[in-house]
């Protein structure tokens, strides 16, 4: 029997009152690490925004072979943490979707937290962190979640060498585990080396190198 | 863009006065002279009669004015906060980021409604249905502050970044749940002033309905009203611009907290009593001791 792609995009076109991507027929399976590279403004956000079914296709359709709750982690480029509520508590958000119980949640939640090097500031509300230390915090919640596949728009942005080498041996994880990582990344390098698979947004077609 | 709100503006303004010269032609002489409000004023209405705010028996507080006041910060209180309760409930289905059009439609509607009559229509609803006192009192302000905070609150939450709710649908959570654990959170801050500015207005708002006999000070003054004591009128509403004042000092320290800038930890009950720059050093002392 074959496997069903994990996620599956036909004919499809996407954009808001214009196209910015059309013809997109792609498939992605488990355990995939995905770069998508392009100038800004060239849809690799819609793109993510599409996946995530926040964004209408115009064009074709996205199938996604995971549960609707708990199935996908999307880390947006403005992180979507609640800025009031301390970093367990948005930690405890990907928890809530992943079908644990309470202990187990609380486990992964405190463990998730441990590998993003955030203890000291748990109860800390994520308003009064830095850019790089909110970032830990939505890398946190989607390892809490421990979601099959990752949407994640920039979400190494402000880190330093460190934390980007922290951030992405715990995602590189989970993808050992089956998850499966898109990531819209800008450094080219980061991207070559990590990803194993390159995207490229060329001239209004989505490109595999 | 400048030349654009400077032609808005004017034009706002124009027909404000072009509605206003309206009026004033349609203005009716009631044999008024400023000499007869002169005379009501310093006749009538001043000096202030203080025997409304005291008693025999233990001096200001077992006074009308204060008993009367009591009542009505009790009113305002109860009905702010079952007000609060019932707003956020609505307000989470009005919110058009958190619910299908047509829901959040009909939530609007709703608070539109309670928004449209006035309180005093209310009170005089819950006079009839429930008899003179407080709790008719209580009912019609709980009432509109649904009306009024509910509407305050669905903006607040319709107004939030979007990335937040984005993320909680993407990750599958459920409307109640993203309402609950993120947009309601995130907005807290909004949600907090808004609660505590509508007891103040409620405060004030008391009296109004007292006039109708829904309880509190507003029955006091609609008693001295009657008996055409207007200096015993004078002296509470005094008594209510003092309790006003008070609690715009309190809220204002409250609020201190929540805002953005202050930036301070949830106050513990101490810095309660600091000013917020006095809070934040506080604070940050404890963190470097940590």
């Amino acid at each position: 029997m074959t496997m069903m792609p994990l996620l599956q995009m036909t004919n499809l076109s996407i954009g808001y009152d214009k196209t910015l991507v059309s013809n997109v027929n792609l498939e992605v399976g488990r355990g995939e690490v995905i770069a998508v590279l392009g100038p800004s403004g060239l849809g690799k956000t819609t793109l993510l925004r599409t996946i995530a079914g926040l964004v209408t296709p115009l064009e074709g359709e996205v199938i996604l072979n995971v549960n609707r709750r708990g199935g996908l982690g999307y880390i947006p480029q403005r992180l979507g943490l609640v800025r009031h509520t301390s970093v367990w508590t948005n930690v405890g958000l990907g928890a809530m979707v992943s079908g644990l119980n309470r202990l187990q949640r609380e486990e992964i939640i405190a463990e998730s937290i441990i590998k993003m090097g955030l203890e000291d500031k748990i109860k800390e509300p994520v308003r009064r962190l830095s850019g790089g230390q909110q970032r830990r915090v939505a890398t946190a919640r989607t390892l809490a979640q421990s979601p099959p596949l990752i949407l994640a728009d920039e979400f190494l942005g402000e880190l330093d060498d460190d934390n980007v080498e922290l951030v992405m041996a715990s995602v590189l994880e989970l993808v050992k585990k089956g998850s499966t990582l898109i990531m819209v990344e800008h450094h080219e390098e980061r991207a070559i080396e990590f990803a194993d698979r390159i995207w490229r947004i060329v001239d209004g077609k989505l490109v595999e190198e | 863009m400048k030349k654009r709100v400077f032609t808005i503006s004017l034009s706002l303004i124009l027909l404000a006065v072009f509605i206003l010269n309206n009026f004033m032609g349609q203005r009716i002489t009631i044999a008024g002279s400023w000499n007869n409000l002169v005379i009501f004023t310093f006749d009538s209405l001043l000096p202030p009669d203080w025997s409304v705010a005291q008693s025999e028996e233990c001096g200001f507080f077992c006074s009308d004015a204060w008993l009367g006041m009591w009542e009505t910060l009790k009113i305002a209180f109860v009905a702010t906060v079952f007000g609060f309760i019932f707003a956020i409930l609505i307000s989470v289905f009005a919110a058009s980021n958190l619910s299908p059009l047509w829901v959040s439609l009909i939530a609007r509607a709703v608070l539109a409604a309670m928004r449209t009559i006035p309180s005093i229509i209310w009170a005089t609803i819950f006079l009839v249905a429930i008899g003179l006192g407080p709790v008719a009192g209580i009912m019609a302000m709980t009432f509109y502050t649904i009306g009024y905070l509910g509407k305050l609150q669905y903006e607040a939450i319709e107004g939030m970044e979007t990335a937040p709710l984005e993320a909680a649908k993407a990750m599958g959570m459920r409307r109640h749940e993203a309402a609950i654990f993120v947009a309601v959170p995130e907005v807290a801050n909004n949600l907090l002033s808004q609660l505590i500015f509508m007891f103040e207005y409620n405060v004030r708002h008391g009296t109004v309905l007292g006039l109708v006999g829904a309880g509190g000070i507003g029955l006091t003054i609609s008693n001295s009203l009657n008996s055409l004591q207007y200096d015993r009128v004078t002296a509470l509403l005094i008594v209510i611009f003092v309790v006003v004042l008070i609690i715009e000092g309190i809220s204002m320290v409250a609020r201190s907290f929540v805002t953005e800038e202050g930036d301070v930890k949830r106050p513990s009950w101490f810095t309660i009593f600091h000013s917020p720059n006095q809070a934040v050093r506080i604070h940050h002392f404890d963190d470097e001791s940590e």
